[in-house]
Formats: structure tokens, C-alpha cells, sequence
């Protein structure tokens, strides 16, 4: 089948990933933005259009406007804060796309950068927000529900009681990753992971332990969105994008209605999928983002891989490893290889899509699902990318 | 993100959903019930969730619900909370649909899950009363 592309990524630029503090977000972002625009073969010059991804629990501060003075870029025709929680950096794709498809610009930066790792404060400490769970009144810091940990756990303790699994379903998503992630020299943590282990982690939030959670580093993540038919003169083979869809339903926390398990990726997908002219079966592979293991099973639920709470018997069956069926989160996700945040998921897809992922290559990508949440797994933006 | 260091933090409320805190230090649950499709909902929105319309009126809740989902701490997040772990946070249905935060306490070792039946109790926290449920699962009626 003849396909159309929308736009294509032809530049990704990474900065060295530290669990350990050296420079501002803002800086380590003008680097990755550098290594990017010369992955592409283009000089600053050549950029038009500036699309930021902060991480949400940070000030604008840590990554303004100014950025766009900070990297150089002067010729800009789109420049845009874009705030969407942890689906934003899909989201900067997705607006890159349109500009492009519009004739906005033709060749745009999406930056994300994070030090959740300082000097006075802890990754930890970083994270431990109060996640509202019950609408904007603030009742959880009251009861002491801080984390983004625990916001997780409230709807891991709902799926496990709701469809009769165990934590071993979590522990299935964490050994996947780590086995990808033992393939892959980006990845963080590469030491093997077996069930015992899962079994001996401790709880952090029951009934979600340590190692369902991502692992934090500092660093930036750059690529450059380009009009696909330009794509070929660029010395990088080109990631596709020929379908991307949000879904976003809303947080109705009464009787009838569970948006901790299901959530707005289905709408996400179907549009998705509808625009690329597929349906889920026809994906090679899955880039999600997963900030917690309990949501790597809603995401393989919502996008339409398999019926809700079917999840754990899926990864049993087919198998989303290496050598699995339906390969996921191939770098490792944010469980055992980086949490970049939804920038994870789109740098592992470029490098898998450009043929260059090493001993953990995937064969066939026509179709990779690249996707990316927010909030407690409200906002939810996908991607459809291809070779 | 930087909270103060003592105590526990008592939110900063909004004035949509004052009826609900100030509920609280009466020992009442109040929702509101939308006067246009009847739908309760909780802690209090400008617009009914179901029907958008902006007709409602707060009504005390009857106190008694199911658990909605728990989460267990073993770790603090805040220094208030560092003696305090392991404890238990729910989101409770109420039998009128909504659901509202609170930490669970049992009667020494009865045991609880999603589904189990509680009932709305109150302790002081801070000069503040604060909204948590009993399990009542096992009690006599």
C-alpha cells in the first residue's frame, strides 16, 4: 500500500542521560537542540519553528520562550510553550505536523529537557506532588496523598480488584522492560530482573514497589519534524508519521465511571489508527509511555491490543519482550531505561525506525504506536510512525 | 514542589467547594445534586458533570459508601506523615455516586478491600476536621 506521510522526523539529538546534576534544563536543552539540528544535516539557520516541552511539575522558568534566544534560533515562524502534562512531547510532534501540513514552517525543533536530580533535592523528592484525584479542591494534601506514585497505586489496586490479577501482571510489564533494556546501552539499569526479584522490591505505595516505577535522570531529548518529501535529502533515514490522534475523558469520579483504568488512549488510538489507515492489529510495535508498570496494561487495554483486564494473559500468550509478538517499550521504557518523560518513547522510536537500535532491532516497522500521558493517565496523545 | 514542613497542609479551598469543607467541621458529608438531571457529584464544580447545567444545590451525603480503590503508604512524602506509615487512603463511592478521599481505619485487624463497606467518621487534625471512614464491614446493623 502506497502511504502518504504527514511529516517526518529527520533529526534526534540526545544529551549524555545523568543521575547526576551538572547544568540547567535550559542548557542541557540548547545542546540536545544543537546535536539535532546537525543529525539533520540543517544549520540554525535553517530551523523555523521552536516547539518547548517542559516537565509539568517545573515553572515555566525552567524552560521559557527565551530558549529560543538561549539555542540561536532567530527565523522562527512557530514558537510555543507546549503544555499537555506527559503527552506533551507527542503533542509537539503532533503541532509540528500540523504547521507543516498548514505551511506554517517547514522545519521545526521539539525540545524536552528535566533535572529532577539536584544537588539539594532528591528525584524522589522531585516527584512527590499531590496528583488531585478528586477534582481541583485539594483535599489529598490533607490526607497526605503525595506522590505521583500513589495516584498510580489507586488505580493499580482498582485493576487488580476490578479484573482479579495480581501484581505479578506488573511485574510481567517490569521484566519485559528490563529485558529490553539489557539490550540496549542507553538504558540505566541493565541487571537482569526475575520475578523473585519483583516479589522482594519494596512497596512504595501499595500495591505498586520500586521497581514498577520509572527511574528518573537528568538530561534532553531533540528532534527535528520536517515535510516528508524533503525527508530522503537529509542524511538520516526518516521516521514517518502517518497518523496521530489525542484522547482526552475527562476525570468523572462517580459511580459508572473509572478513569483510573479506562481512560482517553482508546479515543487516542481510534483516531490514530483511522488516520493512518489501519486498526491495532496491523502495529509492529509499541513505544508507550510508562511512569508506572500498572499503566503499561491499561495502554496495551485502551489501544485495542486486548479486552480490558486481559492485559497480563496478553503478555503471557504473545509476549512483549524480545522475541515477543508484539514487541514494547523496546529501549527498556521509563521502568529500566530513562525517564525523559514522553520524550522516551519518541527517541526510541526514531532510533528503532532508523534502523539503528543494535542488538535490539526490530525487523519489520510499518507501523509503531508512539504514545504518551498525562496527569494520572488523563491526557493522552498518540502517534502513528512508520519507516 | 514545595510544601511547609510542618504540620499537615490543609488546601487552599476554592470558594465552589467551601460547603464541602465547611460540611466537614459539622461532621457532614455534603455533595451536590444537580437540580436539573439529579446527579450528585463531589466536592463541588460550577457545572453539573452529566448535563452541564449550572443549577445546584449542596445536600448532606448520608455518610456511608463502598471502597472505590485504596493505596497503602510505606513511605512518607511529608515530614507529618514520617511516624504515621504504614496508612491507608481510599477513594470512597458514596451510595449517592460520588467519590470523596479519606484515610480507611478498622477495628484492630479487620480486614477491608474494594467493595467493603465503610462509614464517614471525622477526627481533629490541626484545628481542622477531617473527613476519614470506618470500615464497616462484619458490624451488626
Amino acid at each position: 500500500m502506497k502511504r502518504n506521510p504527514l511529516s517526518a522526523v529527520i533529526g534526534l539529538g540526545m544529551t549524555e542521560l545523568r543521575r547526576d546534576y551538572t547544568v540547567a534544563s535550559w542548557q542541557l536543552a540548547v545542546e540536545a537542540i544543537g546535536l539535532a539540528i546537525d543529525d539533520a544535516g540543517l544549520t540554525h539557520q535553517d530551523i523555523d519553528g521552536l516547539l518547548i516541552n517542559k516537565s509539568p511539575i517545573e515553572d515555566l522558568s525552567a524552560l521559557p520562550m527565551d530558549l529560543q534566544d538561549y539555542a540561536g534560533l532567530s527565523r522562527l515562524n512557530l514558537l510555543n510553550v507546549v503544555e499537555a502534562e506527559g503527552s506533551s512531547m507527542v503533542q509537539t510532534l503532533q503541532q509540528a505536523t500540523m504547521a507543516i501540513q498548514s505551511g506554517l514552517a517547514k522545519k521545526i525543533v521539539c525540545v524536552f529537557a528535566d533535572t529532577p536530580l539536584r544537588p539539594d533535592i532528591s528525584a524522589a523528592e522531585s516527584f512527590a506532588i499531590a496528583m488531585p484525584m478528586m477534582g481541583q479542591t485539594g483535599i489529598e494534601v490533607a490526607n497526605g496523598f503525595y506522590s505521583a506514585i500513589a495516584a498510580y497505586a489507586m488505580a493499580a489496586q482498582r485493576y487488580l480488584a476490578v479484573y482479579d490479577r495480581t501484581t505479578d501482571d506488573f511485574a510481567a510489564v517490569a521484566i519485559a522492560n528490563r529485558q529490553w533494556a539489557m539490550l540496549n546501552p542507553l538504558a540505566k539499569i541493565r541487571k537482569p530482573m526475575t520475578l523473585e526479584d519483583h516479589h522482594a522490591s519494596p512497596w512504595l505505595v501499595e500495591p505498586l514497589r520500586m521497581l514498577d516505577c520509572a527511574y528518573p535522570v537528568n538530561g534532553s531529548i531533540a528532534v527535528v519534524v520536517s515535510e516528508a518529501s524533503v525527508a530522503k535529502d537529509h542524511p538520516q533515514p526518516a521516521a514517518y508519521i502517518y497518523g496521530m490522534g489525542q484522547g482526552h475523558a475527562g476525570n468523572i469520579n462517580r459511580r459508572g465511571f473509572q478513569p483510573e483504568i479506562e481512560t482517553g488512549a482508546r479515543l487516542a488510538g481510534e483516531t490514530a489508527y483511522k488516520m493512518a489507515g489501519i486498526t491495532a492489529s496491523d502495529i509492529n510495535a509499541c513505544e508507550f509511555y510508562d511512569a508506572f508498570s500498572i499503566s503499561t496494561l491499561v495502554n496495551l487495554e485502551m489501544y485495542g491490543f486486548c479486552l480490558p483486564g486481559k492485559a497480563g494473559e496478553f503478555i503471557a500468550d504473545n509476549g512483549i519482550g524480545p522475541g515477543g509478538k508484539l514487541p514494547v517499550n523496546t529501549g527498556g521504557g521509563h521502568l529500566s531505561s530513562y525517564y525523559m518523560q514522553g520524550a522516551t518513547p519518541v527517541s526510541e522510536a526514531i532510533m528503532q525506525l532508523r534502523n539503528k537500535a543494535g542488538e535490539r532491532q526490530l525487523s519489520q516497522l510499518d507501523n509503531m504506536l508512539v504514545t504518551g500521558y498525562g496527569g494520572r493517565m488523563q491526557f493522552h496523545a498518540a502517534l502513528i510512525m512508520g519507516q | 514542589m514545595e510544601y511547609p514542613k510542618e504540620g499537615v497542609i490543609w488546601p487552599v479551598v476554592p470558594d465552589v467547594a467551601k460547603p464541602f469543607y465547611k460540611g466537614m467541621q459539622q461532621h457532614k458529608v455534603l455533595i451536590q445534586q444537580c437540580l436539573a438531571c439529579k446527579t450528585f457529584q463531589a466536592p463541588g464544580r460550577i457545572t453539573c458533570d452529566h448535563c452541564g447545567s449550572n443549577q445546584l444545590e449542596w445536600v448532606e451525603a448520608k455518610g456511608t459508601g463502598t471502597i472505590y480503590s485504596y493505596v497503602v503508604f510505606h513511605r512518607s512524602f511529608h515530614p507529618y506523615y514520617d511516624d504515621k506509615v504504614p496508612y491507608t487512603v481510599a477513594l470512597v463511592e458514596l451510595d449517592e455516586g460520588p467519590r470523596v478521599m479519606g484515610h480507611i481505619e478498622t477495628n484492630s485487624g479487620q480486614e477491608y478491600n474494594v467493595g467493603s463497606s465503610v462509614r464517614a467518621c471525622y477526627k481533629t487534625i490541626d484545628k481542622n476536621e477531617l473527613l476519614y471512614f470506618q470500615v464497616t464491614d462484619g458490624d451488626k446493623s
